[in-house]
């Protein structure tokens, strides 16, 4: 303390900045408290500064680089700010020492130019490896197909009925009476059924087809780790994962797209393998006997 | 202090005004072409500004805090595009609530801070200019923005729903009224933008000119300030990406107004096409608004560590690089746009390249105060902070370079914090800075040090508790632009910390109050400056405190770097660029 009386600005700063400063941090840390006390949310009580748990094959791969980048970033940021604050307390004016004079130093230069591009470039191997092979890798063929229109403010998903099979589809068919833009000269699209909530079985890839029926949306699951824009006038049918967990997901739209934006989400219900034949099954019963009795 | 050069200033600025005769009120005031009145002019309205996009930053804050709770005291007294019946923000207004907080920091705070205030009052000054190459254009560049500013502004008044698809305005939300709500709204957003996009142009054509032409004699290029050189890469970028937005701005405004259909899906035309067109300005435009910022600080780094700039070349290329290299990272903003996803990974590749440039400029500033002997002044406090967020904004930034873990964290809370780190803990911190260490040379009296201590020290404080618990929301899953966290299952738990970032942003907002007190007390009342009261050497610390029309009495000759600090062998430890090297002082080159 007796060295901090000695110097004015920092007796100054530790009255008019520090103590206040303390004081607030403690009223706004006494609110968190609180309201993490207080709140009802029974949905996560542990890890709530973290990422949800993963529930998806790539998702786990996709949390391993960002423990990768987070090592990483982390370990330079307080390298940096560790040295920059030392060299802060070292090198604050004093009565009778004089500035270093140096323009700088070209070896060092050419060390912080090459060392960080290697690293750069080092991440972006790994990072473009994960996207090629895991995430946009040919989806294995014996992928449930699921297509997912999109419109203001829901969404509403179809399966490819008794054959399994979604048939072909055109996105300038879309409308109201044709959600999914099917195309009635493909017979492989009669027995396709619709269903309000995304039904899906576990460890069985999911291929998706995403249509949007208006303007842009998203299909963003945070426990998959999958996001991908909705455009209107194109069919994205790139988009797959393997639901490693069983569970409820909330399927939540995050690309604007107007005043209901912030409450356009669908239930997504990854059950066992039994439990989603059958739900299979009786969802595809309306349609079957609709065409046999045709 | 001491004057070497300028014997007899006083009787010399009466001189200057011999050249100049006395100017009318409104020639002097309201139509000025002298660059100091209209970076001025901009300084004024841009504060103005920033208080507006301040409040609305608020009003965004509160209801991610307090969904559906009523707007205490002024509730009922709020528009109707605004709130519902109870008083509560209605999800609509609040999307018009963050489009409009976006689009006015962005184009009506950011930028003309940085190019509108310190482009016009330093490029002339700074490079032993009388004046822009163009002072007619220059005055015009002022009333453009300010009438894109009302025109912006108006769109709060029509009593329908200002702006509501995201400053990014997404087509074809933005591009059908029937979507978004917002056709009236909307349009004046593209009026706005466009009239802003002159303003932009003018002002960029003239500081390449006067850079290029007006140089005193022996201020050569690398002799430029680092401000010059950020305002002159930034011109460019303005010159080159503005036009884009504006082309842009105008076909956004055909398809809303006159049924053609450049954006919308169901006419042929191409979504997808606005993001392009959109990115391809936007990037440059992440830059447009760091790279003053970059230069501004680090001018205030070299000036309170006195000493040169560590590796001046270097920072030199470093802001080219960035600049040519800006234009081909947009797409970064588009991997889950449902673009090629071939160009997604080149995007990346380029991303992961810029940042080696800002990582080069980071070792620098370091490099800058090593060895120092650094005062703390206010304006330094605000250029190491500025450092320092700029750090944290990078690094958060490799996230989303990496295509796969943009998959997850895309238009989360993550990105809102980034973006915040850079532009406000990057760029307003530097523009903080600035203000304080170039009030004296605007108004001719000092900013009150105790007050600017307690402004940086809540901002900073303020700033983090604010920004910094958005990267564990965004990790969290929170979405960006969602009226109401609370209707989401894995958000719910998240409240808290959402009411905790409100409180911090409150916080943040009141600490604003100290600043503009001390800001306009100061022009009065303030402690009076001299000449260099920083003890600096570049070429506006040479003329009296304000310097009079036409800045210099007699063209200055310039001899030195503009960083020549402690240099061996002096017994002053700065040389003014303008004054020779005494023949003891061992000027190393560089």
């Amino acid at each position: 303390m007796t060295i901090l009386r000695k110097c004015p600005i920092l007796v100054l700063a530790v009255k008019r900045v520090v103590r206040p400063a303390i004081v607030l941090a403690g009223f706004m840390i006494a609110v968190l408290v609180l309201g993490t006390v207080t709140s009802s949310a029974a949905e996560r009580t542990s890890n709530l500064w973290w990422m949800p748990e993963v529930a998806t094959k790539s998702g786990k791969q996709i949390d391993q680089l960002i423990h990768f980048i987070y090592y990483l970033t982390g370990i330079v940021f307080v390298l940096t700010q560790v040295v920059y604050v030392y060299f802060l307390i070292k090198y604050r004016s004093r009565r009778g020492v004089r500035a270093t004079y140096s323009h700088g130093n070209n070896r060092l230069e050419l060390i912080w130019t090459v060392i960080p591009a290697a690293i750069f470039i080092g991440l972006w191997g790994y990072s473009n490896h994960l996207w090629w092979n895991v995430i946009h890798a040919e989806p294995p063929a014996d992928s449930l197909e699921v297509a997912v229109t999109a419109y203001q403010f829901g969404f509403s998903f179809q399966y490819g009925g008794a054959d399994g099979k979604l048939g072909r589809s055109n996105v300038n068919l879309i409308g109201n009476n044709n959600l999914f833009g099917n195309d009635p000269n493909d017979p492989l699209t009669r027995d396709n059924f619709q269903s309000g909530i995304l039904e899906l079985p576990v460890d069985r890839p999911v291929r998706l087809r995403l249509n949007s029926k208006d303007v842009i949306h998203a299909f963003y699951v945070p426990q998959f780790r999958v996001y991908q824009d909705i455009i209107p006038g194109r069919t994205i049918d790139w988009v797959w994962f393997i639901p490693t967990q069983i569970g409820s997901y909330q399927l939540a739209c995050n690309q604007l797209c107007g005043s209901g934006h912030y409450n356009m989400k669908a239930q997504i219900e990854v059950v066992s393998k039994q439990e989603f034949d059958k739900w299979y099954k009786e969802k595809s019963a309306p349609s079957n006997k609709a065409l046999a009795a045709r | 202090m001491a004057q070497t050069l300028i014997h007899a200033a006083p009787a010399e600025v009466h001189s200057a005004h011999a050249h100049h005769p006395e100017l009318s009120f409104f020639r002097k005031y309201i139509w000025s072409e002298d660059h100091k009145t209209i970076g001025l002019q901009y300084l004024f309205t841009s504060l103005f500004f920033l208080l507006v996009g301040g409040l609305l930053a608020m009003g965004v804050r509160y209801q991610l805090a307090f969904p559906n709770v009523p707007v205490p005291i002024i509730g009922g007294l709020l528009p109707r595009w605004l709130v519902q019946e109870s008083g509560a923000i209605a999800p609509a207004g609040y999307n018009a609530l963050f489009t409009m907080h976006a689009t006015v920091m962005v184009f009506l705070v950011i930028m003309p801070l940085l190019i509108g205030v310190f482009g016009n009052f330093l490029i002339p000054l700074q490079i032993g200019a009388p004046d822009m190459a163009f002072p007619f254009f220059n005055a015009l560049s002022y009333w453009l923005f300010l009438l894109s500013g009302l025109v912006i502004l108006s769109s709060f008044f029509t009593g329908s729903s200002p702006a509501a698809s995201g400053w990014t305005s997404y087509a074809p939300l933005s591009s059908h009224g029937a979507y978004s709500g917002a056709q009236l709204g909307q349009s004046l957003w593209c009026v706005g933008l466009f009239v802003n996009g002159l303003a932009s142009i003018a002002g960029a054509m003239n500081y390449i000119t006067t850079i290029i032409n007006m140089r005193a004699p022996g201020m050569r290029m690398f002799r430029l300030p680092l401000p010059i050189w950020a305002l002159f890469v930034t011109a460019f970028l303005l010159l080159l990406a503005v036009p884009v937005l504006s082309a842009a701005a105008a076909m956004l405004f055909f398809d809303l107004n006159f049924g053609t259909s450049f954006f919308s899906a169901s006419s042929y035309g191409q979504p997808l096409l606005w993001q392009h067109l959109f990115w391809f300005f936007g990037h440059p435009e992440v830059y447009i608004m760091i790279l003053p910022a970059m230069g501004l600080a680090s001018e205030i780094l070299a000036v309170f560590s006195r000493k040169p700039i560590f590796g001046y070349k270097a920072m030199v290329f470093a802001l080219i690089a960035i600049g040519v290299l800006g234009f081909i990272v947009w797409g970064h903003h588009m991997f889950v746009s449902g673009m090629n996803l071939l160009l997604s990974a080149t995007f990346s590749f380029s991303t992961m390249i810029i940042a080696v440039p800002s990582a080069i400029k980071t070792f620098n500033w370091m490099g800058t105060i090593w060895g120092g002997s650094i005062r703390f002044t206010t304006p330094m406090c605000f250029a190491l902070a500025f450092v320092s967020m700029f750090v944290i904004g990078g690094l958060s930034g490799i996230y989303m370079a990496s295509t796969p873990v943009d998959l997850f964290i895309h238009h989360t809370y993550f990105i809102v914090a980034h973006i915040h780190y850079v532009l406000f803990g990057g760029s307003l911190f530097a523009v903080f800075g600035a203000i304080y260490f170039w009030y004296p040379k605007m108004f001719g009296r000092m900013m009150n040090e105790t007050w600017g201590k307690i402004h940086f020290g809540l901002s900073f404080l303020f700033f983090n508790l604010t920004f910094f618990p958005m990267h564990n929301l965004g990790l969290n899953g929170m979405m960006r632009r969602i009226a109401d966290p609370t209707q989401y299952d894995h958000l719910r738990s998240q409240q808290p910390i959402n009411v905790f970032i409100t409180l911090s942003a409150f916080g943040l907002g009141l600490s604003t109050i100290p600043f503009l007190i001390n800001f306009f007390y100061s022009m009065f009342k303030g402690q009076k400056a001299g000449m260099n009261p920083w003890e600096s050497t570049t070429l506006e610390w040479t003329v009296p405190s304000p310097p009079g029309h036409g800045n210099f009495d007699v063209t200055p000759t310039v001899y030195n770097g503009p960083y020549e600090y402690s240099v061996p062998g002096m017994e002053q430890d700065y040389l003014p660029q303008n004054q020779p090297a005494p023949e003891t002082a061992r000027i190393a080159a560089h």
